[in-house]
């Protein structure tokens, strides 16, 4: 048995270290560790500021799914005020929150994750023609057969299209050449390239992913010039609690949304709808196939057990949360729990999720057993109930400072382990994919387009990779893959959102944001609200309690809470654990596939929600969990 | 400030042979998975110039800065990251990690000591001996610490490296502060901003691998090309403030037009950035263009100058021109205003510039 650590993850946001122990005659991970090793107290900085600025403190929390926070924010201090935003603002926001995702989707792929799957060393054995006659292949199998609704096109060819030359790839390969013969490795630097999982696919794969690796990391800035004429800037663009700042007039060219600006959106929107299609969608099903035809069908752990989605999109305005009535507005009712999927849809089980259960203790609740915190009796407690006082009990072996091993049998993560009805759950792409198609298949809804695109596109890949969806879904390779389908879902929401905004101003409603509820002096004096999002990492939730004209208190349970967080002794692994546990190392110092697989939730590790003064003082009770990431 | 030393230039500084150079010559082609057929590409290579190197740090962050750096336009950012700079170590876009990526650090920075760059992202957590921020089993403010020691440069990308940023805003739970703050006897530039502009970020090494010195830097550390004007003056809406022409409400008929944000709480009078000439995606937008009033990103303790929708002269700013009332005396006054305002700018900014001149240099020599 050997105890092997990884610290620092790389190629993720925050600060993550993980921890296994390998049986190297079998390759099995045995136990595994997930730890949060950094927090900064976000919610603390917020907790009496003005509620109409929440949304650009917590908005901070994350600048690789910068708008996440900020929406689930102004949801949330919405709900407490009871604003209901004009149509034009949902839909802006709509369009803001799907760029978001495709945008995320896109890069976490090529600069954050392809590197566990292809390799720029293998890439210099490729031949630049056989290249090319391969890009032309993955253009032809791997397009889906879906469509997305469209009003109005512009886009007379496709602008952003694949370069299917040999000239082309002799280029590419020509510069990782130079790069590798330099010595000067810069990022590709001091990693495991001989590891035996990088000849799984073909050299010309690898020099087909390597060019696509350089032609996204220069056009992805393209996919969020939305956030950019909407919201002034990205990251971190610009909002305000009742709607959009960005008001419209076709009047004048100084208004911040005008013809012009609106060409830029649909412009970009276009060209988003390109890189899916044509670069992301094909690549990730080329790589998958290969995979999983060479067995690389593990990696699934708990999304075989259990996943959960909270639901977004509205189609159009609604009046509140917790009164239930944004859920009956949303395009993706992912909102629900499904048990056992991994024996397939026949056998899986499935459980509807409401706004009145987000305040309900029983339903969602958090433990600390084995993160750096002291319950009273070590109970679980609800997110409105929790308590701060911290632990920290240093590491198994080394000191504070300087770790050795983390105590797999004692406390070892800021990030707390949520719990949903006294069970560990996986939430993601994956999870909204699962609980769609579960949903429909079952009957419990009838599908929307984007609904039923989702389903479209999971049995058209069953199709190509010639399994069911319960074999490929809960695995790395799918957990990969559906971030990829989700992406061409959304590309299509942007469109849809943009045809509703331009057909809303054509009859002759510009308002951008309603103001009613603009002054403190008509708030109630004392007000709670929840703000629900999707965010690309999967389900977000704040809560706020407003009061006086002050945020009173306020919280956040983030996906990667639910996906990254400890041990439960009674619930068992939470995602990250689990996945690593069921993945296969081969060896045992270079363990590769097991970053695969904590690479494919999209780690994004930022902040605690746990708050204390210097001297380790509880400093507040607004607590919940430590990590507030979407 | 020369970085562009070879491998072949530093083993015979170190008075180490030729057959030592390519002993490793031949363990560096193993290493990197050529074949023996390419040891004397690999040789070539080494004793040729080596592009400067780069290593990023991060510390409380939101991942945001290395966002808006692989957003820039000019550089692009494939040309930065393989043409201009060797970014060595980097959480964000490294391919190895854990052990590995460790020891590769240490290599670097022994290999390239008093060369390589430092660029920095986040704030640096002190409280409980740094345990709040954990790299590699360690608490940040020690890596960094090392890192920095034999750097030829720092970097303090965006406002959290720069000012301790929003971990450090009130109560500041983990007594987060600047990389400067904990770092000194080196020249560091400082770009603020949350996150700076892309291609602010990009300018900075760029200037160094063009010219091999680091930009000219203000009085706070800041390269002068990019922070030497204020929002307010380079704001397409200028004119409106300067006619008194005010958004009174979001979405009002004066926010359709595109009018002043000044009573809306826009920071843009106390902010020095170059949103309003070089603006967002190479000049498409910037906040105050998209309707919303500047929040001061780039300013020193920004986040507690809030709430962000009052107006400047109602709290505690440094350099407060007039009040809106005042300059928007209604239609009659309001051309004569308009002048009397410009020139207290022009008045404020003059001083501003004499200042700077006065103490340059403060933050540590310039290359």
């Amino acid at each position: 048995m050997k105890r092997v650590v990884v610290d620092p993850v790389t190629r993720i946001e925050g600060h993550l270290r993980v921890e296994i122990k390998v049986d190297e005659a079998s390759g099995k991970v045995q136990d595994a560790l997930s730890s949060g090793t950094a927090w900064r107290g976000i919610e603390l900085v917020v907790k009496d500021r003005d509620p109409r600025d929440a949304w650009a403190f917590v908005q901070r929390i994350c600048g690789v799914c910068t708008t996440a926070h900020a929406l689930s924010s102004l949801r949330a201090v919405e709900d407490a005020l009871s604003i209901e935003i004009p149509k034009n603002a949902n839909y802006i926001r709509n369009i803001m929150a799907a760029t978001q995702n495709v945008h995320d989707h896109l890069v976490h792929f090529y600069h954050l994750h392809a590197l566990d799957w292809v390799s720029p060393v293998e890439a210099l054995k490729a031949d630049p023609a056989a290249t090319a006659a391969l890009q032309n292949t993955v253009l032809e199998k791997y397009q889906l057969p879906v469509t997305g609704p469209q009003d109005f096109n512009f886009d007379a060819y496709p602008k952003d299209f694949p370069k299917a030359t040999s000239t082309y790839f002799a280029a590419v390969r020509d510069k990782v050449k130079k790069i590798v013969e330099s010595g000067q490795l810069g990022i590709f630097a001091g990693h495991y390239w001989d590891h035996p999982d990088y000849t799984v696919l073909p050299p010309e794969v690898h020099l087909m992913a390597v060019a696509h690796y350089l032609n996204m990391l220069d056009r992805q800035r393209e996919i969020v010039v939305p956030h950019v004429v909407f919201g002034g800037k990205n990251p971190h663009p610009h909002y305000i609690v009742g709607g959009m700042p960005c008001s419209i007039s076709m009047n004048d060219m100084n208004a911040p949304v005008n013809s012009e600006r609106l060409a830029l959106v649909d412009q970009s929107v276009s060209m988003a709808l390109d890189l899916v299609n044509y670069f992301y969608l094909p690549d990730i099903l080329a790589i998958g196939d290969i995979f999983v035809k060479n067995g690389f069908v593990d990696g699934g752990g708990l999304a075989k057990e259990r996943v959960m989605g909270f639901g977004d999109f509205p189609d159009e305005p609604y009046s509140g949360i917790a009164n239930g009535d944004f859920h009956k507005k949303l395009l993706l009712r992912c909102n629900g729990v499904v048990e056992n999927f991994g024996k397939g849809i026949e056998s899986a089980s499935y459980f509807d999720l409401e706004a009145k259960d987000f305040s309900d203790p029983a339903v969602i609740n958090e433990g600390v057993e084995h993160s750096w915190y002291s319950y009273p009796e070590n109970k679980n407690l609800h997110p409105w109930d929790g308590v701060t006082n911290p632990q920290f009990t240093g590491p198994k072996e080394g000191d504070k400072t300087d770790w050795k091993y983390l105590d797999e049998e004692g406390k070892y993560s800021w990030i707390k382990t949520p719990k949903w009805r006294g069970k560990m759950t996986e939430v993601g792409p994956l999870a909204r994919y699962i609980i769609i198609y579960t949903k429909v298949k079952r009957g419990i809804i009838q599908p929307t387009w984007a609904e039923k695109m989702i389903v479209d596109q999971i049995e058209a890949v069953s199709k190509v990779l010639n399994l069911p969806p319960e074999v490929w879904l809960p695995t790395t390779v799918g957990r990969t893959a559906t971030r990829a389908l989700e992406a061409q879902v959304f590309a299509n929401m942007n469109k849809y959102f943009l045809d509703k905004l331009i057909a809303n101003i054509k009859n002759g409603d510009t308002a951008t944001a309603n103001l009613d509820k603009w002054e403190p002096e008509s708030w109630p004096k004392e007000s709670k609200g929840v703000g629900l999002h999707e965010a690309p990492r999967g389900a977000l939730s704040h809560w706020v309690v407003i009061k006086d004209g002050k945020i009173a208190n306020y919280q956040a349970v983030v996906p990667t809470t639910w996906n990254a967080c400890p041990r439960d002794d009674q619930a068992g692994h939470g995602a990250y654990e689990a996945c690593m546990m069921d993945t296969k190392v081969k060896i045992a110092d270079k363990p590769l596939e097991v970053l695969r697989g904590v690479r494919s939730f999209d780690p994004c590790i930022a902040c605690s929600t746990h708050l204390y003064n210097a001297s380790g003082k509880e400093v507040s009770v607004v607590n919940t969990d430590p990590y507030f990431k979407g | 400030m020369k970085t562009k030393d070879s491998m072949w230039d530093l083993f015979q500084r170190r008075g180490l042979s030729r057959r030592s150079f390519l002993k490793t010559c031949i363990t560096l082609t193993g290493i990197l998975g050529l074949s023996p057929s390419m040891l004397a590409d690999v040789v070539a290579a080494a004793e040729k110039n080596a592009l400067p190197v780069v290593i990023w740090l991060h510390g409380h962050e939101c991942t945001g800065c290395d966002e808006s750096f692989i957003r820039s336009q000019s550089p692009m950012a494939s040309d930065v990251l393989l043409n201009m700079i060797s970014l060595e170590y980097s959480d964000t876009l490294s391919a190895a990690s854990g052990e590995q990526f460790e020891k590769h650090l240490k290599e670097t920075m022994e290999k390239y000591a008093g060369k390589y760059i430092l660029a920095t992202e986040g704030g640096v957590p002190l409280a409980e001996d740094g345990i709040y921020c954990m790299v590699g089993g360690r608490p940040y403010v020690t890596v960094l610490k090392e890192v920095a020691e034999n750097a030829a440069a720092i970097i303090e990308y965006g406002s959290c490296a720069s000012w301790g940023g929003i971990q450090a805003a009130r109560p500041n739970p983990t007594n987060s502060v600047a990389v400067s703050d904990v770092v000194s006897g080196k020249p560091i530039i400082n770009v603020p901003g949350c996150p700076p502009i892309p291609e602010v970020m990009t300018a900075v090494v760029m200037h160094y691998a063009l010219f091999g010195e680091i930009p000219p830097l203000d009085s706070q550390g800041r390269p002068k090309q990019f922070y030497g004007n204020r929002i307010h003056d380079t704001c397409y809406r200028r004119a409106f403030f300067d006619s008194g022409m005010f958004v009174e409400k979001f979405d009002d008929a004066g926010a359709k037009a595109g009018w002043c944000l000044y009573k809306m709480g826009c920071r843009g009078p106390s902010s020095y950035n170059s949103c309003g000439n070089m603006r967002w995606w190479n000049g498409l937008s910037y906040p105050i263009q998209s309707g919303h009033g500047c929040i001061g990103c780039s300013s020193k303790g920004f986040w507690d100058n809030d709430p962000f929708y009052q107006r400047l002269p109602n709290i505690p700013v440094p350099k407060t021109i007039t009040t809106a009332d005042e300059v928007g005396m209604v239609a009659v006054g309001a051309a004569v205003a308009g002048v009397v305002a410009h020139g207290a700018i022009s008045a404020v900014q003059k001083n501003k510039r004499q200042t700077e001149k006065h103490d340059d240099n403060v933050r540590g020599p310039q290359a």
